[in-house]
C-alpha cells in the first residue's frame, strides 16, 4: 500500500479513485474513507477526539480500513462508477452564532471589524455535469443554539467553538475553517454591547487565498440611527485582506443586491 | 290500445314533463356549476389556506350553489317553497333536539377551525392520549397515536378539556430531574452537568440549562437540570443527557442514591440482634 500525507495543496477539489479502492481524508477533526466499488461508493466517517494542537492538519491516503468499520456510513447505488469524486467545502446551511473572548461595548459612531472562524461542511459528489451528490458531512458537529428576544420568536443557530477576535492575527489558521470579516458600525447615539453575534452563513459565498486560507466575503453590520434595525449587507467580491481569491462555491442562499434589513436584536445580542 | 298511446303522447306534451325535464337539467347543471365553482375557488386559495380550510371551502361552496340549483329545481316541479321551508323549519327543530350530540360536536368543530390550536400533522395531547393529527373533520379529530392507533376524539371534548400542542414551537425544554447523594458537593454537581450539556451537541447554548436546586429529599439532595433542544432531536437529547449524565457522575464518583430506610427501635429497646452467615 502506498502512503501518501499531503499537507500541501488543498483537501477538496477532483480526485480519481480506482476500482476496489479506499481513501481516507483527514480534515482537521474528521476522519473520511470513500470505497469505490464497480456499482456503488460507499462513504464513512467519524470525528477524531484525541486530536493535537495542529489541528490545521489534513491528509490523504490509501487506506486498507473499510467503510463499515466507521459507524456513520452509507452506501450509494449506480449502475456503474466513473471514479470520478469530487470533494467541495460549503459554509453551515443555518447561521452561526459565535462569541467574542468577551463581551465588549462599541461607542456611538464607532466602528470595528471583528474576525469571525467557522467550521465547514464538505460535500461529496461523484460524476460530471451534472455531478450527482452523495453526501454532504460536517468536518465538525457544532452544537444547536437558538438565537431570538424568546423562546417563541428566533431561529435555530449553531453555536460557534471559537471566538470572534479584533485582530486576524489572533485567530489560528485552520484548513477546514473559513474566516468572515464582520464591520460593525454604531450609527446610534448609545453604547453598542455585544455579547453574541449572528453571522448569517448560509448567504455567504466562500473564497480560497493563494495560501490555501478558506474565506467568504466581509459582512457590514450597521445599526441605524432610528428604530430597532439594524442593516446586513454583504459583498459581493472577496475580501481585501488577502491576495488572488478565487470563488470555490456559491452561496446556499442567495440574497439580492446583498442587503437586507433585520431587527437589531435578531443579529447582536 | 289507442287511448294508451294517445295518454302517453298526451302525457309527454303537457307542462308536467318540461317542468320535470328542467328540474333535471338544472340539478345536472346544479352539480357540474358546484364542483367547478367549489374545485376552481380551491385551487385559486390553495396556497393561502391551509389543506383543512380549504376542504372545508371546497365543500361549502359546492353545497351553497348546489342547494340554489336544488330549490331551483323543486320549484320546476312545482312545490311550494314557503311550505316545505316552513316544513323544514319544523323538521330542523326536531333533528336539532334528536341529533343534539352532533349538532354540539359540528359547532364545536367550527370553533376549532376558527381559533386553530392546532393543524393536520401536529402533534398534539389530550389527557393521556398524544398523537398526530390526522384529519380535523367537522364532528371529531382523528389521531394516530405513537403506538399506531387511531383514535376519534369528538370535537366537544376537545373544546371542553385541556389539548396540548407538542409541535406549535421550535424548540422544547426536556427536564431532569436527578437526586445525589447528601455528602456530595452541589458546585461540583452542577459544574458536571453543565459540562455534559455543553459537550451534548443536541443540547442547545441558549437558552441556557437552566439548574434549580428542588430541596432536601428523603434520601438525596433533589435537583432540577433543565436543558433546551431542537422540537425534533427532544427524544435523543433525552436518552443521550440521561446516559451521559450517568457516565459523567460515574467517572466522577459522584453517587446517586436509592432511598435508604434506617429502622430504629426507639431507646428504651435493645439494639437488633445482628448475625453474619458465612458463605457456604
Amino acid at each position: 500500500m502506498t502512503r501518501k500525507t499531503d499537507k500541501t495543496g488543498s483537501w477538496w477539489g477532483d480526485f480519481h479513485i480506482e476500482n476496489e479502492k479506499n481513501i481516507e481524508w483527514r480534515i482537521g477533526p474528521l476522519k473520511l474513507i470513500v470505497r469505490r466499488l464497480n456499482n456503488e461508493w460507499h462513504i464513512a466517517h467519524e470525528p477524531i477526539n484525541d486530536l493535537d494542537n495542529d489541528d490545521f492538519f489534513w491528509g490523504k491516503k490509501d487506506t486498507d480500513q473499510l467503510p463499515d468499520s466507521l459507524n456513520n456510513n452509507s452506501r450509494y447505488v449506480f449502475r456503474d462508477t466513473t471514479g470520478q469524486l469530487s470533494i467541495t467545502p460549503q459554509l453551515a446551511d443555518r447561521p452561526i452564532i459565535s462569541r467574542p473572548l468577551t463581551p465588549f461595548n462599541l461607542m456611538a459612531g464607532e466602528e470595528v471589524t471583528l474576525y469571525v472562524s467557522t467550521s465547514l461542511w464538505l460535500e461529496v459528489a461523484t460524476g460530471s455535469s451534472p455531478k450527482k451528490i452523495l453526501q454532504s458531512i460536517a468536518i465538525q458537529r457544532l452544537s444547536d443554539t437558538w438565537f431570538g428576544p424568546s423562546t417563541l420568536e428566533g431561529e435555530l443557530c449553531y453555536a460557534s467553538t471559537t471566538h470572534c477576535r479584533l485582530n486576524y492575527e489572533d485567530l489560528p489558521q485552520r484548513a477546514h475553517r473559513a474566516i468572515t470579516p464582520v464591520l460593525i458600525r454604531n450609527h446610534t447615539n448609545t453604547t453598542l454591547l455585544l455579547e453574541r453575534l449572528n453571522l448569517p452563513t448560509p448567504l455567504l459565498a466562500l473564497y480560497v487565498s493563494s495560501s490555501e486560507q478558506l474565506w467568504t466575503p466581509q459582512v457590514t453590520l450597521t445599526r441605524e440611527k432610528d428604530g430597532d434595525m439594524a442593516e446586513l449587507k454583504i459583498d459581493n467580491q472577496p475580501p481585501s485582506v488577502a491576495e488572488q481569491m478565487q470563488q470555490l462555491n456559491e452561496a446556499r442562499n442567495k440574497v439580492d443586491n446583498g442587503v437586507l434589513f433585520r431587527a437589531f436584536n435578531t443579529i447582536f445580542s | 290500445m289507442n287511448e294508451f298511446w294517445i295518454d302517453i303522447a298526451n302525457f309527454l306534451s303537457s307542462e308536467k314533463i318540461w317542468g320535470l325535464t328542467r328540474a333535471i337539467i338544472l340539478v345536472v347543471v346544479g352539480a357540474v356549476t358546484a364542483k367547478l365553482a367549489s374545485s376552481t375557488l380551491t385551487k385559486v386559495a390553495g396556497k393561502k389556506i391551509d389543506s383543512h380550510r380549504s376542504m372545508l371551502l371546497k365543500r361549502g361552496t359546492y353545497y351553497l350553489i348546489f342547494i340554489l340549483f336544488l330549490i331551483s329545481a323543486l320549484r320546476e316541479l312545482g312545490f311550494n317553497l314557503s311550505v316545505l321551508l316552513g316544513a323544514a323549519g319544523v323538521f330542523t327543530v326536531a333533528i336539532g333536539f334528536a341529533s343534539q350530540t352532533s349538532a354540539s360536536n359540528l359547532i364545536s368543530g367550527l370553533f376549532l377551525v376558527a381559533e386553530r390550536p392546532f393543524t393536520v400533522g401536529d402533534i398534539i395531547r389530550i389527557g393521556t392520549t398524544t398523537g398526530e393529527v390526522l384529519s380535523i373533520d367537522l364532528l371529531s379529530v382523528k389521531l394516530r397515536t405513537f403506538d399506531n392507533l387511531f383514535v376519534r376524539l369528538p370535537n366537544e371534548s376537545l373544546i371542553k378539556s385541556e389539548v396540548t400542542t407538542l409541535t406549535r414551537f421550535p424548540i422544547r425544554r426536556l427536564d431532569i430531574m436527578v437526586g445525589v447523594a447528601y455528602k456530595e458537593d452541589l458546585k461540583n454537581v452542577r459544574t458536571v452537568l453543565d459540562e455534559v450539556a455543553s459537550k451534548n451537541p443536541l443540547c442547545l447554548e441558549e437558552p441556557k440549562p437552566l439548574y434549580i436546586f428542588q430541596g432536601f429529599g428523603e434520601s438525596s439532595l433533589d435537583i432540577q437540570y433543565s436543558v433546551w433542544a431542537k422540537r425534533e432531536n427532544f427524544l435523543n437529547l433525552k436518552n443521550s443527557m440521561h446516559e451521559e449524565i450517568k457516565n459523567a457522575f460515574d467517572e466522577c464518583n459522584i453517587e446517586i442514591p436509592f432511598p435508604h430506610r434506617t429502622l430504629y427501635t426507639g431507646s428504651a429497646t435493645e439494639p437488633f440482634p445482628v448475625q453474619t452467615v458465612p458463605n457456604k
